[in-house]
């Protein structure tokens, strides 16, 4: 009974700890249910607060209830301005990597040969002081490989690389780099627009999978439920090209298949055809140079290699003139062919000619705003300065790798031998809270706190309608003897002391980031003191002004030559396109240590806790393969082995493989489950963004014997649960 | 979609109760995204099965989405349907049951007495939507993964039946709080888990009995349906159909 007592007085100490962590009280959560001031814990009786998504880069406004002390669910913030309240399958599952069983525990040193997975538990105190150490060492040789971070992590992590004369490297193997590039060359700004899809009443998308995974999915998701039912006369037009159908083109009133990497040749046929017939909303000094560029192929020529047909072209091209607000997206697969960059010029030039840029339901920048933190952002890297990255390594002089939440051995193709950055490193230290495939090549493991123990902050700056600074608070207390990145770098910041020290005079990340919000928070001159801001902007989960000024693009028409894309490998050995696409539960692979979304069946194939290749159903009948049948295939680069799922979706020359399995570690649920598509992946890259072409390399199938069966949600003549509505006619 | 006299009736028998709990699932928002899967997984402690138990066709959701191939390349086209427990007013799974596990509750809703069941199966056998799902074995979770588990939702052992709920703890402690003020539960206020992630705003939950309701609202759409309607079952799911060009 007594001990009973002493765990709850322990358990009512995290809330008793903390005005550190203020709960939902302000009449504006009242959606919520449960309201609590702070403080006040009953067993029995939860508390929410208001958190930062980590998942992915989009950042979505979270609040999360917890019970004694644990946290029990994640929903989204309905407050928050990114996603009003919603939240994806994989924002839900941040709560299997808070209480992953695979969690990191501690500090580890290496023992053994790199790579082995042997590791020895250590002290803080003893890996903090040899970190400190071979920083001395290798002074000048730090390099960093982080996943994209925003705010104030950003800035810190950006001033303790430049006072280390190192490389910061932020990478992220979805992050539309291709799509930046074409929007600087196209509007003069690498920030992405807000696509105002809700307004819209026609969406013309060139491969993005925006109800997926694209930039901010559940934001996307919001407003495509607006553009198809949220207004009483109106409802949206959408049509998908690509050669996939994928979850996004499934949603797509017409889905118009195409040879893979010819989006910008079909972008061009519907802008020569808006220009033929006299449909654009473009001045007469502009005609000239979009006639150029626009009437370099005929629309014969465009209409045999795209496989589209004249007619079919020529009706996007008027469904556009006459829609009252189209729209036009780009990105995705149409972005991961070596002409991405081109494409996507193209793709921003007919924006233009139907006028969407700055109109509502079309695209919109909002003028660049006082930010809490500083926008010291390196920007996201490409695969090319990956690369460059690598080079330095070898030449030695770079020695030193960090890395943080980075799998960099998992998400790049081994072809493109980034292996090499290992081999070449003197030391390795990895932040990273579990064990995946680049972090058991580390030397010294400083395992990161889960995002629901940290504190931080995001900023949104790009695809989001309004400017919004979200902060994340812990909601519990950690678990294990695990030390926020933050801390950790200020600690030795200290250790190091001189210049370095002196730009780093907080104790904690805390008080950073207090200190960035104070000067904003209290920048309009309010009668409350920061303390009381501060408090409120832990319950609202961030500031996110109302009124949106919206910033002029003056676009420009690049001039480009459209390139047929480029493929590695000859057609005759290898007669199809590999297309490895981001699975929606698993992502590039982030997500393939979190039970629920393994056992998540993927939405088309069914497919779950593994691997398959997908087949055209003709061209697998052609090569004599059956559904379930274990198949090889092989690039010039590797090969993988797995069953075969007939896909109806997908062009006859194509194969298609969902990424985020294959691991070599990363923990229980992940390790050697499935196959890792990157492997067929060749190093060719889109030349002007610098991007990784991923769906630039060919490969060849071939049946080979034995093989285990993929477990599916549909399960024929076994378990009928899917067919059996439609059977009875249900549908 | 046809206005049936029997569905009437039902509601008229229950006009004693104050609420009747409907949801209408708008076909023409869902992507398909899956979110409400997850939602579902995190808020009801259903069970993780496993690679094995997966590949025989144990893994347990309360909710699914079903999706349907129509044509061929390149003129295919998918739908999307989510299908959870429909909620019947004329349940096929509660008079099969010898124990009374499976039953009515006055607000609509088909409810499963852990405690009460002995695992027949008749009521999964009889379910014309696949709703209801069976533990063959006792769930588990690898430590730590258990303290996410919600409170207020019991875990089921080995040998039960079980199905969607309509997150009847959110519908219980929504209740009482407007009961505590003396009111009726008000139009959104109680929204299960599903409903609740659902980005695009696809499922809408609220009380039949209460005109104002969107849910009564949308009942009402032209586009309205309800599954395997020919079997009577008088869901209290009503799905309204996706358009097309």
């Amino acid at each position: 009974m007594d001990l009973y007592r002493r765990t709850l007085f322990k358990i009512l100490g995290l809330t008793a700890a903390g005005s550190s962590l203020p709960g939902c009280e302000r009449e504006v959560h009242n959606l919520v249910p449960y309201l609590l001031p702070d403080g006040d814990i009953v067993p029995g009786v939860a508390n929410w607060y208001a958190t930062t998504c980590q998942e992915c880069e989009a950042g979505c406004g979270t609040i999360v209830r917890v019970m004694e002390g644990r946290a029990k669910k994640i929903e989204g913030n309905p407050t928050h301005p990114v996603n009003e309240g919603k939240l994806c399958a994989r924002g839900q599952a941040a709560l299997q990597g808070l209480y992953n069983p695979d969690r990191l525990q501690g500090p580890l040193r290496r023992e053994g040969k790199r790579g082995q997975g042997q590791f020895r538990p250590i002290t803080w105190e003893e890996g903090l002081s040899e970190w400190v150490e071979q920083i001395r060492t290798h002074a000048g040789k730090s390099a960093m490989v982080t996943r994209p971070v925003t705010g104030t992590l950003a800035s810190l992590l950006t001033t303790m690389m430049d006072s280390l004369s190192g490389r910061l490297v932020m990478y992220e193997s979805t992050g539309e780099q291709t799509l930046r590039t074409a929007n600087y060359l196209s509007y003069g700004t690498r920030t992405l627009p807000h696509y105002d899809l809700a307004n819209a009443d026609y969406l013309l998308s060139f491969g993005t999978p925006f109800l997926e995974h694209w930039l901010s999915p559940v934001s996307f998701g919001v407003a495509y439920g607006k553009f198809r039912q949220g207004r009483p006369m109106v409802r949206g037009r959408f049509i998908q090209v690509e050669p996939r159908l994928s979850l996004t083109a499934s949603n797509a009133d017409r889905w118009i298949p195409l040879r893979p990497g010819t989006e910008g040749l079909l972008a061009m046929g519907i802008g020569q055809v808006l220009l033929r017939d006299g449909l654009t909303n473009l001045s007469s000094s502009h005609q000239a140079s979009f006639h150029r560029t626009f009437s370099a192929i005929s629309l014969q020529t465009i209409s045999a290699d795209t496989e589209v047909s004249q007619e079919a072209i020529t009706q996007i091209a008027h469904e556009l003139s006459s829609a009252s607000a189209p729209l036009i997206m780009g990105g995705g697969p149409a972005a991961a062919q070596t002409n991405g960059t081109t494409t996507l010029i193209l793709i921003n030039a007919l924006n233009v000619m139907i006028g969407a840029i700055g109109r509502r339901g079309g695209l919109q920048w909002m003028e660049p705003q006082d930010s809490p933190v500083d926008l010291a952002n390196p920007g996201l890297a490409s695969e090319r300065t990956l690369m460059d990255l690598a080079l330095e390594f070898e030449q030695g002089s770079r020695a030193l790798l960090h890395l943080y939440r980075a799998d960099p051995l998992f998400t790049l193709p081994p072809s493109l031998k980034f292996e090499r950055v290992f081999d070449h490193a003197q030391f390795i230290v990895s932040f990273s809270p579990f064990l995946d495939d680049s972090t058991l090549m580390a030397d010294l493991i400083l395992p990161d706190h889960d995002p629901l123990e940290s504190w931080g902050d995001h900023v949104h700056h790009d695809t989001t309608s309004v400017p919004a600074w979200s902060v994340s608070q812990p909601v519990v207390r950690a678990l294990y003897d695990t030390k926020p990145i933050g801390d950790v770098w200020l600690d030795v910041a200290h250790r190091l002391g001189g210049a370095l020290g002196e730009r780093a005079p907080w104790n904690t990340f805390h008080d950073l980031l207090k200190s960035r919000w104070q000067t904003v928070l209290t920048k309009h001159d309010s009668p409350r003191s920061f303390e009381t801001r501060w408090k409120e902007t832990l319950q609202e989960g961030g500031v996110w002004p109302s009124t949106i000024p919206h910033h002029q693009i003056s676009p420009a028409m690049p001039s480009v030559t459209y390139k047929p894309p480029q493929f590695l490998g000859n057609s005759s050995d290898y007669p199809l396109y590999c297309y490895p696409y981001p699975s929606l539960g698993l992502h590039d692979g982030r997500g393939a240590n979190r039970p629920w979304l393994q056992e998540l069946p993927d939405p088309l194939t069914t497919g779950m806790w593994g691997s398959w290749i997908e087949l055209n159903p003709t061209t697998a009948q052609g090569l004599g393969i059956h559904p379930g049948d274990r198949v090889r295939v092989t690039s010039d680069y590797g090969s993988i082995d797995a069953s075969v799922m007939v896909f109806p979706g997908l062009h006859p020359d194509m194969i298609a493989v969902p990424m985020g399995q294959g691991h070599r570690a990363y923990g229980r649920y992940a390790k050697g489950r499935g196959v890792n598509p990157m492997v067929l992946l060749g190093p060719n890259y889109d030349e002007q963004s610098g991007s990784l072409a991923t769906g630039g390399t060919r490969v060849r199938v071939e049946r080979i014997k034995g093989g285990s069966q993929l477990p599916m949600l549909e399960q024929s003549g076994k378990n009928p649960v899917l067919g059996r509505l439609q059977e009875t006619g249900g549908l | 979609m046809s206005q049936d006299p029997q569905a009437t009736d039902e509601y008229s028998k229950q006009a004693a109760s104050p609420y009747k709990w409907e949801m209408v699932v708008d076909l023409d928002r869902c992507s398909g995204c899956e979110a409400c899967v997850v939602a579902c997984h995190a808020e009801n402690n259903i069970r993780i099965s496993g690679e094995e138990e997966a590949a025989e066709g144990r893994a347990i959701n309360w909710i699914r989405i079903e999706r349907y191939w129509e044509g061929d390349y390149p003129d295919v086209k998918v739908k999307f349907l989510p299908v959870m427990c429909q909620h019947c007013d004329d349940a096929p799974c509660e008079p099969v049951c010898p124990v009374y596990a499976s039953y009515h509750t006055p607000e609509g809703l088909n409810a499963q007495v852990y405690n009460r069941c002995i695992g027949v199966r008749y009521c999964g056998n009889n379910c014309p939507y696949v709703a209801r799902q069976f533990n063959w074995f006792d769930p588990h979770w690898d430590e730590p993964l258990a303290e996410q588990l919600n409170p207020d939702v019991s875990v089921r052992s080995g040998g039960v039946m079980e199905k969607c709920t309509f997150c009847v703890q959110r519908i219980r402690s929504g209740k009482e709080a407007a009961h505590k003020e003396g009111r009726r539960v008000r139009d959104g206020e109680i929204t299960p888990a599903c409903v609740q992630s659902c980005p695009t705003s696809a499922l809408i939950f609220g009380d039949r009995n209460d005109p104002d309701s969107r849910v009564s609202h949308l009942k009402k759409s032209r586009r309205g349906f309800h599954l395997m309607e020919s079997l009577g079952t008088h869901p209290a799911v009503t799905y309204l159909r996706r358009l097309s060009e």
